[in-house]
């Protein structure tokens, strides 16, 4: 399907069309995030998808704790994205608020933070860290198997070797969340809670 | 023909307006179709335009999380507007990422070009309109839209305008055509109706035709006025012209009559005078024949030579009484026309004189079949006179030739008597037609003269002309026509 439009228009005056493709990628140097390597490694795709995420999301407003900080993305356990993370994160803001990226080991320092990574090595406690954040405004994302049925909102998943994402809306609902239809859209599943507590 | 040129007028008529409708139809819609393809072009690139955001901004998310197939299912909305050829989605970095083609096989969309600064732009291409538009999300570019869109809208447009045109042209010609047939009432009509007037008075030759004045005004009414007065005009001379023709014919018939009255007594005045003139003349010659043979002894030689002068005067008057008789016996006479043998008639004549007076020597020169149309009776009287005054008038001479003819000479003919006697000075030529009227003493030529008189009289009656040449001592002509 990722059928190259550019080179097969064969039609006339190829020269002249390519030189243009030349200058629009001249035009986009931000567009680094596919440009650097053609074959970005996983955790280089799901840091850049947590930044994307927060762009689809709408938090309520924050408690003037978290609100006058800046907009945190934490990661919870081992952090698997090294300095890719804050790579992208540098320089960037939300609402008036620069985006950082922390590494917590707790799951009460989770509740600081806008959006959480909880890392697979933390599976053992999935529920406790979940329980914490019952009904704080943070959003889970975390490549645990299961994740967005067990209580989870965003959970990644491997379609065939890309990076996609399960989405469960009741989760991020009773969170106080607001997900955007575009984002559901790109999801590769979107799930709601049908049993109350559940 | 002249139907057909009447006819004509309300034809022109009825083509000027619908020439003037068409023509002002075509100029009308031109203009209008002109207007309208310009601003529904703009109409076709607001539409692709809002129809690239709407694309492009569905397909933020897809761009986001690279998922190619999410933007193609966006794309694939563009079903349901047939007229997009061909769309794609390219990332930010002007990677195709997302293709939608109409046709399975159709070229597949070009590649963006820079956008020089501004978020969207469109241009024309193999008569399609592209345009790529910049997808911007919270700020940032994260994609283009491309979309290439033919203009079969335009082409339906067109379809509908030129089915709009068509039938609003035949609508209007008809309304034009029944709007014709009003001007052909109040313009066409009475200059048919003049013209059909006109032709029936020139056919007919009737001047009392008029043109009936119609309910028209303005120059209309004043050409059907105008005509009308011009044929009053026209009869009004022609009566007068038939009452003055009509008046003379009645004069000329009165004076005529009149004329022919006073003729008439006047020749049967002249006829009974010298009629009744006989019986005294007639007792005198008695009488002095008595007188000379029973007295001649007993009268000397004066009286006898006085008698015999009264007797020689009484035999003149005699003749001269004969010959006026036979004047007006000439005029009276009914006239029978026939074909003359002149030249038989003047040998009869020559051959007359001669027995009268043999001694003579003579030569008769008669041209063989000369030939007259006339009344026989009266001819021979002009041939004894012509003839007789050429034998009486070379008298004098020892020898005398007489000429009798036809001749031609500069288009005209005629008969002519010739001889070569006494002649006569051509001074009086005119005179000698009169009565009574002789240019010789009666002592040389005796004579009344009235000869010529009758035979002026006879060839008038012919309706021909009768003239003499002559020179004194050299001979005299007498020509005469027919
Ligand atoms: N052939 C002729 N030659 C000369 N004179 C002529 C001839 N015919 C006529 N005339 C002249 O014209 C006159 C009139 O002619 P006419 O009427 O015949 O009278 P008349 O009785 O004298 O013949 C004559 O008196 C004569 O003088
Ligand atoms: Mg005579």
């Amino acid at each position: 399907m990722k059928q190259d439009c550019l080179s097969s228009t064969a039609r006339s005056a190829t020269t002249v069309r390519l030189l243009c493709v030349f200058l629009i990628c001249l035009c986009f140097p931000a567009a680094t995030l596919y440009a650097q390597d053609s074959r970005p490694g996983e955790y280089q795709v799901k840091a850049a998808y947590l930044y994307n995420f927060i762009r689809f999301v709408e938090w309520p407003a924050a408690p003037a704790a978290v609100k006058n900080g800046p907009f945190a993305i934490c990661v919870l356990g081992k952090d698997p994205f090294g300095p890719v993370l804050d790579s992208i994160l540098s320089g960037e803001a939300i609402g008036g608020s620069s985006l950082v990226a922390k590494r917590i080991s707790k799951p009460e320092d989770a509740l600081a933070c806008r959006v959480v990574f909880v890392d697979a090595s933390e599976e053992s406690h999935l529920k406790d860290i979940l329980t914490v954040l019952d009904k704080a405004s943070v959003l889970t994302v975390s490549d645990i198997p299961k994740f967005s049925e067990r209580g989870g909102m965003i959970e990644f998943v491997f379609d065939g070797d890309k990076v996609r994402f399960e989405v469960n809306v009741s989760n991020a609902v009773d969170a106080g969340l607001t997900v955007s239809s575009d984002l559901l859209k790109v999801a590769v599943a979107v799930k709601r809670n049908s049993q109350p507590g559940a | 023909m002249s139907t057909s040129r009447s006819k004509s007028i309300a034809k022109k008529l009825t083509r000027m307006n619908m020439v003037v409708c068409v023509v002002a139809l075509l100029l009308a819609c031109t203009g209008f179709v002109t207007y309208d393809f310009s601003s529904f072009r703009q109409v076709i690139v607001r539409n692709l335009s809002i129809q690239a955001q709407v694309a492009g901004s569905n397909s933020v998310s897809a761009l986001t999380f690279d998922d190619p197939s999410a933007a193609e299912r966006t794309l694939s909305s563009f079903r349901l507007a047939p007229s997009i050829v061909s769309a794609c989605i390219y990332t930010a970095d002007g990677k195709p990422f997302a293709i939608y083609r109409r046709d399975g096989n159709a070229p597949i969309p070009t590649e963006p070009r820079t956008l020089a600064g501004r978020e969207e732009t469109y241009w024309y291409e193999h008569g399609n309109v592209l345009l790529l538009h910049t997808i911007v999300f919270e700020g940032k570019r994260a994609g283009f839209v491309f979309i290439e869109s033919d203009l079969r809208a335009m082409t339906a447009r067109v379809k509908s305008y030129i089915a709009i045109a068509v039938g609003v042209l035949a609508f209007s010609l008809v309304v034009a055509l029944l709007l014709s047939h009003f001007v052909r009432r109040s313009i066409a009509e009475p200059v048919i109706r003049l013209a059909e007037v006109s032709r029936q008075v020139s056919r007919e030759k009737n001047f009392s035709l008029r043109a009936a004045p119609g309910k028209e005004e303005g120059e209309l009414a004043t050409l059907v006025e105008t005509f009308n007065e011009m044929l009053g005009r026209i009869e009004e001379r022609d009566r007068d012209l038939q009452s003055a023709r009509d008046n003379l014919e009645k004069r000329v018939n009165e004076r005529t009559a009149e004329l022919a009255a006073a003729n008439k007594e006047l020749e049967s005045f002249s006829y009974s005078v010298s009629h009744d003139l006989r019986a005294p003349l007639r007792s005198i010659d008695g009488f002095s024949l008595a007188l000379a043979e029973d007295y001649a002894d007993k009268l000397d030689e004066s009286a006898n030579n006085y008698l015999q002068r009264i007797r020689a005067a009484t035999q003149r008057m005699g003749v001269l009484i004969d010959d006026l008789l036979n004047l007006s016996r000439v005029t009276r006479s009914e006239m029978q026309r026939q074909r003359v043998d002149l030249s038989g008639m003047a040998r009869t004549v020559a051959s007359e004189l001669v027995k009268n007076d043999g001694k003579r020597q003579v030569e008769w020169v008669i041209q063989e079949g000369v030939e007259g149309f006339g009344d026989a009776r009266l001819l021979r009287i002009v041939m004894d006179n012509l003839l007789g005054n050429a034998w009486k008038y070379t008298s004098k001479h020892p020898a005398a030739r007489i000429e009798f003819g036809y001749e031609r000479s500069n288009g005209n003919s005629f008969y002519f008597v010739r001889d070569d006697g006494a002649g006569f000075d051509p001074a009086y030529s005119e005179r000698l037609f009169g009565a009574f009227q002789r240019l010789h003493g009666m002592t040389d030529f005796p004579g009344t003269g009235v000869g010529l008189a009758t035979v002026q009289r006879i060839i008038h009656r012919h309706g021909g002309r009768v003239w003499a040449k002559a020179a004194v001592e050299k001979g005299a002509t007498l020509f005469f026509t027919l």
